[in-house]
């Protein structure tokens, strides 16, 4: 069993099973660790200072991780 | 109402349409999922209340018409609300129709925008004076929709079955934190719980995973190709009435009048009832399909136009689907929102209609021209540089965020149950709307069945 590419079906779309691991992962840290940088008597603050954090966690691991659509303009497919 | 404020209510609304219209790219993002904790963010960080008003309601435009798009393009619904249409949408991707569709879409969404105000508006002011006894029938009226949701669905029994035991899940999660005292007696747990009910698909697919067996058998061993047809780069006509037949144009009209006496229930659910509807009166597959297409899209704008903006004006309780899921942080948003102090008794009838109309035309002209004009480039931009994997795990986190933030760890796990099990029942063939009804009836359904 290959290991490195277990691709499944998940919500519409192909996902690769360690990457989406890696991303829930990395996506949890950030958000959980930016929410208790956030002084806890100030509700406001944790909820944005969270949603920050999980904004910082998508873009790192789309950065990291590759889409894995194959997207094809029609275009293209022409002019080859 | 000073030349600043509308500067401000301006910029907000410009601020909503790019956010959402990045967002809305991205497929299978759920409304409420992306609208809640951004609006609860922008409520929560002091903005003026009117400006937070304007902020949304562009919002729900521009999120609206932009998920539509994916579907039309690649056969991803962008949102719940764009669902109902992919089945058409795949129909005439097949028959190379792209471009048209997404075409149709905006003008659908024009339709639903522009005949959704004025009667919304209407109805919120002649709803107000009985506002304050339709209060009283909330509860009872979330429980009728339930059940109506349930009999007009396909899976009545089902359905039906369903409701109590979801309740007693609701609620025994409630007093279970309140016997333990994590959340104050005085606090009905919403935001989370709703946001399970959203994800739980998702959670129940990622707990199969976790199944050996199952997992070998969910493997695929292609990426997914996806071709953007060229005929949706750039385009000719703008003119709406060129784009509609007027077969279209008057279903679609009508079908977003009608939804806007029926705020209280479902979007999906009247966006299915009402789309289908008009579709099965078209013989022909190709019109039936572009039929179901535009009034779909106008029904998207008309279900939530009404739904936000009725029991904003009229009842100050969020007593439409709308109002309690994407739009509860107008209600309730402690400190700066409550029940007894939002929208409803903070803004006066004008400020509701500048606020209104500000955020829809911005919203409603700028989506109208990007899709029209640039469907195609932006889709293929998304879907090159956003990976699904980076999707899931930004919804995973803000689940988390949002659940520990409503009760601390154990609600962690609360959320999961909740997910888990209508993520069972939605696979099984209970539809959303007559979960999230059920969330809003729970505490009278529990009550009722004690007094029995």
């Amino acid at each position: 069993m290959n290991k490195e590419k277990q691709m499944v079906e998940i919500w519409g779309d192909i996902v690769e099973i360690k990457s989406l691991v890696m991303s829930i992962i990395i996506s949890g840290i950030t958000t959980m660790g930016a929410y208790f940088l956030a002084p806890s008597n100030n509700k406001t603050k944790q909820l944005f200072f969270g949603l920050v954090g999980a904004v910082l966690g998508f873009v790192i691991s789309a950065l990291l991780i590759k889409p894995k659509r194959i997207i094809l303009l029609e275009e293209e497919l022409k002019k080859k | 109402m000073d030349i600043m404020l509308i500067i401000q209510m301006i910029l907000a609304a410009l601020a909503a349409v790019f956010i959402y219209t990045i967002i809305g790219f991205i497929p299978g993002t759920d409304e409420t999922s992306v609208l809640m904790p951004i609006t609860l963010t922008v409520v929560l960080a002091g903005t003026p209340p009117i400006i937070v008003l304007t902020f949304f309601i562009a919002a729900i435009v521009t999120l609206n018409l932009i998920n539509a798009i994916p579907t039309a393009l690649v056969g991803l619904p962008g949102g719940v609300m764009s669902s109902p249409m992919l089945e058409h949408s795949l129909f005439l991707k097949e028959k190379g129709m792209s471009a048209i569709v997404i075409k149709k879409m905006a003008v659908g969404s024009l339709i639903g925008t522009v005949i959704s105000i004025p009667i919304a508006l209407m109805l919120a002011n002649i709803l107000a004076p009985y506002g304050e006894k339709i209060k009283n029938f909330a509860p009872l009226l979330f429980f009728l929709g339930a059940i109506f949701l349930s009999l007009i669905g396909k899976n009545k029994i089902l359905s039906i079955l369903s409701i109590m035991p979801l309740a007693l899940l609701f609620m025994g999660l409630r007093h279970l934190y309140w016997g333990i005292g994590i959340v104050p007696r005085d606090v009905n747990i919403t935001t989370s719980f709703f946001l399970g009910i959203t994800i739980g698909p998702l959670i129940v697919s990622l707990f199969t995973l976790l199944n050996k067996g199952k997992r070998q058998s969910m493997i695929t061993e292609n990426s997914k190709k996806i071709v953007i047809p060229s005929e949706a780069r750039g385009s000719t006509t703008l003119n709406p009435f060129k784009i509609l037949t007027r077969e279209e144009m008057r279903n679609a009209s009508v079908a977003a009048l009608i939804v806007n006496f029926l705020f209280v229930l479902s979007p999906v659910g009247l966006t299915i009832l009402f789309g289908e509807t008009m579709a099965n009166r078209m013989k022909d597959p190709v019109n039936k399909a572009t039929t179901a297409i535009t009034t779909m899209s106008a029904l998207g704008q008309a279900t939530y136009l009404s739904g936000i903006i009725i029991p904003l004006m009229a009842i100050g309780l969020p007593l439409s689907p709308t109002a309690i899921g994407p739009g509860g942080a107008l209600f309730n948003a402690p400190p700066v929102f409550t029940v007894e102090n939002n929208l409803y008794h903070i803004l006066d009838k004008w400020e509701f209609i500048v606020a209104i109309l500000i955020g829809a035309v911005i919203a409603v002209t700028i989506t109208y021209y990007i899709t029209n004009r640039f469907a195609g480039r932006i889709s293929a931009f998304v879907l090159r540089k956003i990976p699904h994997e980076s999707i899931l795990g930004l919804f995973i986190s803000f689940i988390l965020l949002l659940a520990y933030m409503d009760a601390g760890l154990i609600n962690v796990f609360g959320v999961l149950l909740i997910g888990v099990t209508c993520g069972t029942l939605n696979k099984m063939g209970v539809s959303y709307g007559i979960q999230f009804m059920t969330l809003y009836a729970a505490p009278w359904i529990i009550e009722k069945i004690i007094l029995l």
